[in-house]
């Protein structure tokens, strides 16, 4: 299990990994954190002429928050999401998106913007930008420009970035006077990837009802799917038990699931159901447990 | 380290002296080893499930720069035999042969098949130029299935056969007719085990050198039977045995997986010779996944009767196993559905059983013996039918056990199936492993959580471990193998002692148990024994380590070489001291008189004079220090346990979660309580990994859809939960010290007690629980199933 030989840059700069990539055409690959590309190309199911290899590029990894918008450095490791005081303060879904992302040593190494940009649509990070409707920025040689996650995630390990440009950044919004959220997710063991991740962000006023709500689902369509349709039926609820029947019949309905030796498509689509209602009760949940304290 | 100021170390909690050099990564695996000019192999596999070659273009891969040769199987037609089962005829009717090639030369079997070798400077530029090897194929339609196998118009996977049965055996013990008719109640079902893999966390590897010098053959394999290799090889590739040695180094498990000798290892040894150079090869993940041996892949239709007391009265069993595309030597592929036949019966009374084994080729990997071989299923089967004929009868799942199990007085009982078991301890494990668990406690905690909508449930599973075969039992089985074990024990001058043995721990500790054994009997200390093993120039002919037998065998052969050379000291020392040999013993390192506890001479003084001043031996004493013993154990020993799993599942997901596991197991005299719990606690993670992770899928096609570990899933720590154990020591009458096997026991109930928990966690539904693993999806449709029909359990 060796790859095919390829060749290696490791620059020392954005401007200069850009140029690299800029010369390197459709044939170069941006290397981040390695942890599904690296064994992509041993098993040769990936193969390349050219890699760049973004690990020295320390200044994008970072974690910065500018007034309502978080923004995380591409290169920023799974782990240092997960332990940031920074980021549980502002938008603590994060963290514990990251803290579902493989084991440790995983975790360490992974980078977000790698996850982001390989798009597996049963990964934590494509589903946690998609909730929150992130917007990711993306440079090239000549150029910058911001898309929406929502518009990012175009088919199962495929995104909107061309083969010059580089993820550079992604920015969350932090998260709202009551906002709840939930995060459920279904796997075979701890540290697997997900059958089925449903992620959601509810803002509540202080009698427990609904103004603004976004829910995705992961693991059952070809990309992380942000299924608006719920919203109107969770928004000016209280979290009633045929409100959260109902809002996970629709992202049932939504998701057009395919099936893998670890769950069916018709297994996965009945757990969007039962872990959309499950998502939904945490969030509502959360709620009263802080009215305790 | 003492036990109960015995001052002996039998059972002493000894901690592994294996362990530093494990923990501190001085291990020394085949990959390792690093020689001058070595090459490395890649093999080509075949895409297809079953296919013919009808060309193979090997001019592009064999320009590419760095490639030394490649080699397909009609280059060794005639220079290497294949790989061939074969039994004894008179005691083995029924078995049908096939021949395994190397590198196969027209029809490719499973994916993974061997097409070809290509050998290169490095592991890197072998795999380039196996990607430039052009195979063409004609794709016949797969055998995927093991029922679709007996069809009529089934494609045959070896057409000499003349249709894809392999082995196919009925018997019938007991009057099995008439114990259904007497039946009070009879329940059936159909049980279905996953195909597993041992996948040790070191994958197959080895490394050949040829000695232009000697002509003789060096093989580093990681392997659990050093000489068994060497026959193989030699016969396989024609030549004199005494012309190899192989080496089996450290090694990273073997789980009984690496007691078959591999094709892979015969190309290699191949190739160094004919090359003149070492020759490299380390299985990759993948390629262990789809090519190396899968297991215990079965389906058993099975139905007991009972009478109204719970008492069983019968059974009968139908074992269908799915062989894969060749047979493994030296047990064959056929062995997994015998064995589960053969201790179906486990700790209990059975009167009458009757029984058909078939075994069918397919185009899937082949099946090889892995931890529990066949005990698995049969629990599986045994235990499942026994809850469910409690639940028809009203009755307690441990009140139908404790009926039925053989008593500790009926003890040695003799099985249906004619195997004498010789001592045990049924019933008090049972209730031990309930009085651990809190059985009564459970059952409340059950019932407030059913209120709660939580469903817990709890599951028993008991077994007998038959290990250590000898090798009348291997005869009466038709397999030429031997079931003694070998073992030369040497006293240096220093008195020191070096233990050579024909047995391989690969991870066991058979380092520290039979320096313990030796300790005892030569009364020096542990860190004066040195154990060599796994290397056919310095050990006598062993059988290696596999079906729980080292501890029984090797363990008989250690302590029978050091009573002789304590015998010869002490013979030895009387005459020199004049003291009666039988008023002396060994103790710590001395000769010492038992009446007043004098020492004499100490073991270093009298072994130099044995070995160098030998004119000063009496007349009658041979010189030297230095004894070679072949120890036959009793034909079977039985290891005995109780398995009891606790767990919840979630019946909108259908995930099993474990909550607590105990066993409460008896290997007779136990020789080191730290050893034995390990045994347990990494046997139950397998069993665990049978019970809800592990399974190799295959498509209608026969393609293989579990490659890699994101696919085939192997329990971690996080899923394993700390097993609850507890000891109970009933001797063998016929082992020395009373010990018995029980490396693979901690693997065979998990499946049993799991299903059986999962089953009683859902009793409220009805559901069938009758497959593993019990995938999260696989739960939820039993309870659909159930849901549609309910009343059907």
């Amino acid at each position: 299990m060796k790859p095919a030989p390829f060749k290696y840059a490791r620059p020392d700069s954005v401007d200069e990994a850009l140029a690299l990539l800029q010369a390197g055409g459709d044939e170069a690959k941006v290397l981040a954190g390695g942890q599904s590309f690296v064994p992509l190309l041993n098993l040769r199911m990936a193969s390349v002429e050219s890699i760049v290899d973004l690990n020295r590029l320390d200044d994008l990894a970072y974690i910065k928050r500018d007034n309502d918008t978080l923004r995380i450095g591409a290169m920023t490791r799974h782990r240092q999401i997960e332990v940031s005081d920074e980021i549980r303060a502002a938008q603590p879904l994060l963290c514990r998106a990251a803290a579902e992302v493989g084991h440790l040593a995983i975790r360490n190494r992974g980078t977000i913007g790698g996850s982001l940009v390989h798009a597996d649509p049963a990964a934590e990070w494509p589903l946690v930008a998609a909730v929150l409707d992130a917007q990711c920025v993306l440079r090239s040689q000549d150029n910058s420009r911001t898309i929406a996650a929502r518009e990012f995630f175009l088919a199962p390990l495929m995104t909107a970035i061309e083969p010059n440009e580089i993820l550079c950044e992604v920015r969350f919004p932090v998260a709202p006077v009551g906002a709840v959220w939930g995060f459920q997710e279904l796997c075979r063991r701890p540290g697997d990837f997900a059958i089925v991740a449903i992620a959601c962000q509810l803002t509540l006023d202080d009698g427990g009802t609904c103004s603004t709500a976004s829910l995705a689902v992961g693991g059952a369509h070809s990309t992380p799917l942000h299924v608006a349709e719920v919203e109107p039926i969770i928004s000016g609820s209280q979290g009633e038990a045929a409100v959260m029947t109902a809002a996970a019949e629709k992202a049932a309905a939504a998701v057009d699931p395919s099936g893998d030796v670890h769950g069916s498509a018709d297994y996965r689509r009945r757990m969007v159901k039962v872990l959309t209602q499950r998502a939904l009760k945490e969030a509502w949940a959360q709620k009263r447990k802080r009215a305790l304290q | 380290m003492s036990r109960e100021g015995t001052g002996k170390m039998l059972g002493a909690q000894v901690r592994r002296v294996e362990d530093p050099r494990v923990l501190l990564g001085k291990t020394q695996y085949v990959d390792d080893l690093v020689l001058p000019d070595m090459l490395a192999v890649a093999f080509v596999r075949s895409p297809y499930a079953h296919a013919k070659i009808t060309k193979i273009d090997v001019q592009a891969a064999l320009t590419k720069p760095g490639v030394a040769c490649v080699l397909t199987g009609k280059d060794i037609l005639e220079t290497i035999k294949p790989l061939r089962v074969e039994f004894d005829t008179q005691k083995v009717p029924f078995h049908k042969s096939c021949n395994w090639h190397v590198l196969t030369p027209d029809k490719v079997r499973f994916v993974g098949d061997l097409v070809a070798a290509v050998v290169a400077t490095d592991r890197y530029t072998a795999e380039d130029a196996a990607e430039l090897v052009e195979v063409d194929y004609e794709p016949f339609e797969a055998v995927a299935d093991m029922e679709s196998a007996l069809l009529a118009d089934a494609p045959l996977v070896h057409e000499e056969w003349g249709d894809n049965v392999m082995e196919r055996l009925e018997a019938q013990i007991g009057e099995v007719g008439k114990a259904f008719q007497e039946a009070d109640c009879v329940v059936s079902e159909r049980f279905v085990t996953g195909r597993h893999m041992a996948s040790p966390l070191e994958t197959r590897g080895c490394v050949a050198q040829f000695d232009v010098a000697t002509e003789a053959l060096t093989v580093w394999s990681s392997t659990q039977v050093p000489h068994t290799l060497r026959a193989s090889l030699a016969t396989l590739l024609d030549l004199a045995e005494h012309r190899i040695r192989v080496i089996s180094p450290d090694v990273g498990g073997g789980f009984g997986l690496k007691a078959h000798p591999f094709p892979e290892e015969v190309v290699v040894t191949y190739l160094a010779r004919a090359l003149r150079k070492p020759v490299k090869w380390i299985e990759d993940r993948r390629e262990h996944l789809s090519a190396s041996l899968q297991a215990k892949h079965q389906i058993v239709t099975a139905e007991m009767a009972l009478k109204s007391d719970g008492s069983v009265l019968g059974l009968k069993a139908r074992f269908l196993s799915d062989a894969g595309g060749y047979s493994s030597y030296p047990w064959s592929s056929a062995f997994e559905p015998k064995h589960a036949a053969g201790t179906i019966t486990g700790p209990y009374k059975i009167p009458a059983f009757s029984f058909e084994t078939c075994t069918v080729a397919t185009n899937k990997a082949s099946i090889g013996v892995y931890r529990g071989v066949g005990i698995p299923i049969a629990a599986l089967t045994m235990e499942r039918l026994l809850d469910m004929g409690a639940q028809k009868l009203d009755l307690d799942p441990a009140e139908i056990r404790l009926r039925n199990m053989i008593r500790k007085e009926e003890h040695p009982y003799t099985t249906l199936m004619g195997a004498e078991i010789e001592s045990g301890s049924h019933q008090a494990s049972l209730q031990q492993a309930l009085d651990i668990l809190g059985y009564d406690d459970f059952r409340a905690e059950q019932q407030k959580a059913r209120q709660n909508g939580r469903y817990l449930g709890v599951g028993i599973g008991s077994y007998v471990e038959g290990t250590a075969h000898n090798s009348a039992v291997f005869d009466s089985f038709g397999v030429k193998i031997g079931g003694y074990e070998s073992a030369t024990l040497r006293i240096d001058e220093s008195g020191k002692v070096t233990v050579f043995v024909g047995t391989h721990s690969h991870g066991q500790g058979h380092h520290t148990v039979y320096a313990q054994l030796i300790a005892d009997t030569l009364g020096v200390a542990l860190e004066d024994v040195a154990v060599v093993q796994g290397d056919t120039q310095a050990t006598p002919r062993g059988w290696g380590t596999w079906a729980s037998r080292s501890a029984v065998t090797g363990g008989g052969a250690v302590t029978s070489a050091a009573q002789k050379l304590r015998d010869k000291l002490l013979r030895i020392a009387a005459r020199l001291t004049e003291v009666p040999a039988d008023d002396l013993e060994l103790v710590q390192g001395a000769v010492q008189r038992k009446t007043g506890a004098v020492r004499l001479l100490s073991i270093p003084e009298l072994a130099h004079r044995i070995i160098a001043q030998p004119t000063s031996l009496p007349p009658d004493e041979e010189p030297g220090l230095d004894v070679t013993v072949a120890y036959e154990p009793p034909p079977i020993t039985h290891s005995n346990a109780t398995h009891v799993a606790a767990l919840e599942v979630d019946i909108e997901t259908g995930q099993v979660q474990l909550l607590r596991y105990i066993v409460v197991e008896d290997c007779g005299t136990i020789i080191n309580p730290i050893i034995v719990n390990g045994q347990i606690q990494g046997g139950v993670a397998q069993g665990i990994g049978s019970a809800l992770y592990e399974q190799a899928v295959y498509d209608d096609a026969g393609q293989f859809l579990t490659g890699t570990l994101m696919d085939y899933l192997i329990p971690t720590a996080a899923d394993v939960p700390q097993v609850e154990i507890g000891h109970i020591e009933t001797p063998s009458p016929y082992t020395l010290h009373g010990i018995k096997g029980m490396g693979e026991g901690g693997a065979i109930a998990p499946p049993a007690a799991i299903a059986n928990a999962v089953a009683d966690a859902l009793s409220p539904f009805g559901v069938r629980v009758n497959e593993v693993p019990l995938t999260p999806e696989r739960v939820l449709s039993m309870l659909d199933r159930a849901q549609t029909n309910p009343g059907t359990e």
